[in-house]
């Protein structure tokens, strides 16, 4: 644990030694708080279900934004062979990178909190449901952050690590979408459904989004967040031959 | 303390590493000499445990590098050709890291800092950022990351690369300074490196060890004979003549320059004869005038020279 604190401290520290973490906060905040307030007067609801009905898509984008240098960086300026002969394991400095880029868009994600405070000014929202909500994005998060980390450790390009993460995590919404998996259904009978239900993300978001603590959609962004952390643990290993 | 046996790396069809194997013991430091592209890399990949072999075995310090990798790395300190470095950090910030990642902390890690920033020169620099330092600086940085632990052994691949001949000879210094305590591998390509600092060496070519001892072996292996250089004050036919007589001569050149009466001359010989006494009793014999008389030793380009033809050729090189 003290190896993964050392990487974490490091790569956290490295998003906010350069201005792209401020860009980035600066960008997601008014991206998001922009798009959720524009048709917020003329709704008139006191909820957040629009903010967080935006977030799978935006997150497609800001998500792989984040990871792409975590692996890309350090194998084209050379870090990579210094990382990979520390006396730790590969999962550690693996888990020190991951959870400086969560820590990154947690902080993001609290800089929107204002909108949840002003609601809660202006009416009587049901904080469970912006609750669940936040624990969504917070899950959705660390499963598009898996995805990214893992397509960096794949390549050495930082803009190809982002383009193949964004392929990737759009892959899993659209595995989601009821539409598509109609349509996946028309080919393979059952497949679609299948896909849906274990790889598309969109009914288990939206489940937790409504409040609903459901244990099986703790577990799919779980187990489905660690399938990609030990995937991307297993490259790095398979590295050496 | 540090065992290479049989091993073997291949990349896709090209063969990196063709089952070499060499052995260096505690306090020794090794050149580990071979052109571009020979495997030196790769053979310093897998000691450092940042690559496995395809088959054979690495012991380091008697710790088989693919049985327990992380202990091997504890005990070793890594300079890769590539020097990685955090630019946008600091040298101390840098190496406050490198060193908690290597498990120092407290009053122990401020002792290793202030010793790696002492031994490395690198007092002036040691609050700038990375990327505004000399290319001299970043690679005395590298080397200060591969000593902040206090390692037994050290691995530095092409420590000296691209520097201008100060810095070389810093660089150089340093790793003479350090030699007797630690157990050094450098990897170079740049010949005349390798003396000042080391007189064991390893040649390497095309993914094969041709060469493993001290140069003046090497030399001795390499080229087959030893080399005398003569002048003479004497008809010149005639001196050409009673050297070719001599039992010791293998070979005598008349070498340009000179005039009818006093010519150069290039005698070989074989090892074991003493070739410059026989030269020296021939002029005496014959009261011939002896102008100058010395021998040669084979320099360490022509060495490797000789030994890269001796190796088979026929082989495709690999990066």
């Amino acid at each position: 644990m003290p190896n993964v604190w050392t990487i974490f401290r490091r790569e956290f520290a490295a998003y906010f030694n350069s201005p792209i973490a401020y860009i980035f906060i600066i960008v997601f905040l008014v991206l998001n708080c922009g798009l959720f307030m524009t048709p917020f007067f003329l709704q008139g609801t006191a909820d957040m279900r629009g903010f967080f009905n935006n977030l799978p898509l935006f997150l497609i984008f800001f998500i792989p934004a984040v990871t792409m240098r975590l692996w890309a960086d350090d194998k084209k300026i050379g870090t990579f062979e210094l990382l990979m002969t520390l006396p730790m394991r590969s999962s550690e400095v693996m888990l020190g990178k991951y959870l400086a880029a969560m820590a990154f868009y947690i902080i993001s994600l609290l800089g929107t909190l204002t909108i949840p405070i002003m609601i809660n000014l202006l009416g009587n929202p049901d904080n469970g449901a912006i609750f669940g909500g936040y624990l969504g994005a917070i899950l959705l998060g660390a499963l598009y952050m898996s995805v990214g980390i893992f397509t960096s450790g794949l390549l050495r390009d930082q803009i190809s690590a982002f383009i193949l993460g964004m392929l990737a995590c759009f892959a899993l919404f659209l595995l989601g979408i009821p539409a598509v998996a109609a349509t996946i259904d028309g080919w393979f009978d059952g497949l679609g459904a299948f896909l849906q239900n274990y790889l598309g993300l969109m009914g288990h978001y939206e489940s937790l989004q409504r409040g609903v603590l459901d244990l099986g959609d703790l577990a799919y962004f779980l187990s489905l967040t660690v399938v990609f952390l030990a995937l991307n643990t297993l490259w790095l290993e398979g590295r050496k031959y | 303390m540090i065992e290479v046996r049989d091993v073997t790396k291949r990349f896709g069809t090209t063969v990196a590493l063709d089952s070499i194997s060499f052995r260096l013991n505690e306090g020794e430091v090794l050149g580990f000499l071979g052109p571009n592209g020979a495997g030196k890399s790769t053979a310093m990949k897998i000691i450092t445990t940042f690559l496995a072999p395809d088959s054979g075995s690495v012991k380091v310090a008697e710790i088989d590098v693919l049985e327990q990798p992380l202990a091997v790395r504890g005990k070793i300190g890594y300079m890769p050709e590539n020097v990685p470095l955090y630019l946008e950090m600091s040298v101390q910030e840098y190496l406050t890291f490198v060193g908690r990642a290597r498990g120092l902390a407290g009053a122990r890690l401020d002792e290793r800092l202030a010793w790696c920033v002492e031994a490395c020169g690198l007092r002036t620099e040691y609050k700038k950022a990375i990327q505004e330092l000399s290319k001299g600086y970043r690679q005395r940085t590298g080397l200060a990351q591969a000593l902040i632990h206090d390692p037994d052994i050290l691995i530095l691949d092409e420590p000296t690369s691209g520097l201008d001949p100060l810095q070389i000879m810093e660089i150089r210094d340093l790793i003479k300074s350090l030699a007797g305590h630690k157990t050094i591998i450098f990897s170079t390509h740049i010949l005349q490196e390798v003396s000042p600092v080391t007189d064991r060496v390893v040649v390497i070519n095309e993914g094969q060890i041709i060469a493993d001892g001290e140069i003046r072996d090497l030399a001795r292996r390499a080229m087959g004979s030893n080399r005398l250089y003569a002048s003479l004050r004497h008809d010149s036919a005639e001196v050409e003549t009673a050297l070719r007589e001599l039992k010791e001569t293998s070979e005598v050149i008349r070498l340009s320059g000179g005039d009818a009466s006093r010519a150069r001359f290039e005698i070989r010989g074989d090892f074991g004869h003493d070739l410059g006494q026989a030269v020296f009793n021939l002029a005496r014999e014959r009261n011939w005038e002896l102008l100058e008389l010395h021998e040669s030793s084979f320099s360490l380009e022509e060495t490797f020279i000789a030994l890269t033809h001796q190796s088979q050729p026929g082989r495709k090189e690999v990066a």
